[in-house]
């Protein structure tokens, strides 16, 4: 028998946070939530445990206390704030697998904010050297990870990333969440991925727009549009 | 979080800073807490542990399902199944926490690499496993020469600060007695002292 792993999900109560938690506690993983909103983490933690009486959930204070407990970390944190984090958490993730689910998305969510020679995940690379980043789940929608995986739909998530066991950790957890891995290279290959988040946002605007008017798209970027595919 | 090896590796070889913060960067800080796993019986043990905090014990189960402890680690041991470890086989062991603790793992590759670039831990490790060896046969010996009583006596040497912090029942596991016999040799220690 495998020992559990452990997964700190940081940033759990946005909507792709509490989406991952949601899509990963049916599996055999112990999950650890954090986030700055406490009354938010003790909602989704009492929720989890209530869907899954026999889960592991636990909810810790602090980002360092949540990575250094974990053997994997989920950054479900929006971009902007991501080096702040990672400040944070460097000492107590060396060796780790941090994987990065962030679009470096505009206001307007029609431009990447970051230089075409580089992505989110390798920025984030450099501000944790010894962590192994892996991108992944950054181009599926928040509510894709309830309602399609529900009605049976195998969505693929695309995973890129420099070290092999990394790359291999996470298409197992992607798996046991109900997603087909589909590995695409090193972690350059992040660029391809969060250029692709633009695409399937003006595809999503075009056929649902109405949906979003009105509604606060700036706090978590393209999970947000979760409410754009309804 | 490295106050600790850094004491433990400087007792046996001398390392500058850069030596120490390249050592950092190999080294995964994981927190466990009370009874939860670092290795299970069937996995491959990808980590050696240096224990910064804490205590766990390594242990196998027999076909009864009576437990065998073989080792103890407290702060400043290291702990791995080294035959899993270096051949990549399953463990027939479990690791697992006495207390919550907190531990520095490097897996084989770091291990590797950390020789590599800096050969002075090549010594550093020889030292580990030698002294991990000679623990090991002298167990080995004693478990079939000696008396209950030397065996807990030495026990108590080996281990002198965790016997408040190991249960009764584990230490007779570790000896290969039962509980009974282990409350009566305590007694029995205790009203000749």
């Amino acid at each position: 028998m495998a020992a559990k792993k452990t997964i700190a999900i940081i940033g759990v109560s946005g909507d792709m946070g509490s989406a991952l938690a949601k899509a990963l506690v049916n599996s055999n993983y112990r999950l650890l939530l954090m986030s700055r909103d406490k009354s938010k983490v003790r909602k989704l933690s009492a929720y989890l445990k209530r869907k899954t009486p026999t889960a592991e959930v636990a909810v810790v204070e602090c980002e360092k206390e949540a990575c250094w407990e974990a053997d994997i970390i989920l950054l479900a944190v929006p971009y902007r704030v991501e080096k702040e984090v990672a400040e944070k958490i460097r000492e107590v993730t060396t060796q780790k697998v941090v994987i990065d689910v962030s679009n470096p998305l505009n206001e307007s969510y029609d431009h990447l904010i970051t230089a075409p020679d580089t992505s989110a995940a390798e920025e984030l690379q450099k501000a944790l050297p010894s962590s192994k980043v892996v991108k992944a789940f950054n181009t599926i929608f928040a509510t894709d990870f309830t309602q399609r995986i529900k009605e049976g739909n195998q969505i693929k998530t695309f995973i890129a990333g420099d070290d092999q066991e990394a790359l291999q950790t996470v298409s197992e957890m992607a798996t046991a969440m109900g997603l087909k891995p589909v590995l695409c290279g090193s972690l350059s290959a992040g660029r391809k991925l969060e250029q692709m988040i633009l695409q399937l946002i003006e595809l999503k605007t075009e056929e649902n727009y109405n949906n979003i008017v009105g509604r606060n798209m700036y706090r978590h970027a393209p999970i947000t549009f979760k409410s754009v595919i309804r | 979080m490295f106050e600790l090896l850094h004491k433990k590796i400087n007792a046996i070889i001398s390392i500058n800073e850069d030596e120490l913060n390249y050592c950092k960067t190999l080294f995964l800080p994981k927190k466990l807490r009370k009874r939860q796993y670092l290795l299970q019986e069937g996995d491959v043990c990808k980590y050696q542990a240096f224990v910064e905090k804490g205590m766990l014990r390594s242990y196998h189960i027999d076909e009864k399902g009576t437990e065998h402890i073989l080792q103890f680690a407290s702060e400043g041991w290291w702990m791995a199944d080294l035959s899993s470890y270096i051949t990549g086989e399953t463990s027939l062991f479990n690791i697992e926490a006495l207390e919550d603790s907190q531990l520095l793992l490097l897996s084989k590759i770091s291990w590797d690499q950390l020789m590599q670039r800096i050969p002075k831990f090549e010594h550093y490790f020889r030292i580990i496993i030698q002294n991990h060896l000679i623990a090991t046969q002298k167990r080995v010996i004693q478990s079939h020469t000696e008396t209950s009583e030397e065996m807990y006596l030495k026990f108590i040497q080996t281990y002198p600060e965790c016997i408040q912090r190991i249960p009764q029942h584990m230490i007779a596991s570790y000896l290969g007695i039962s509980r009974e016999t282990l409350s009566r040799l305590r007694k029995h220690l205790v009203s000749h002292r």
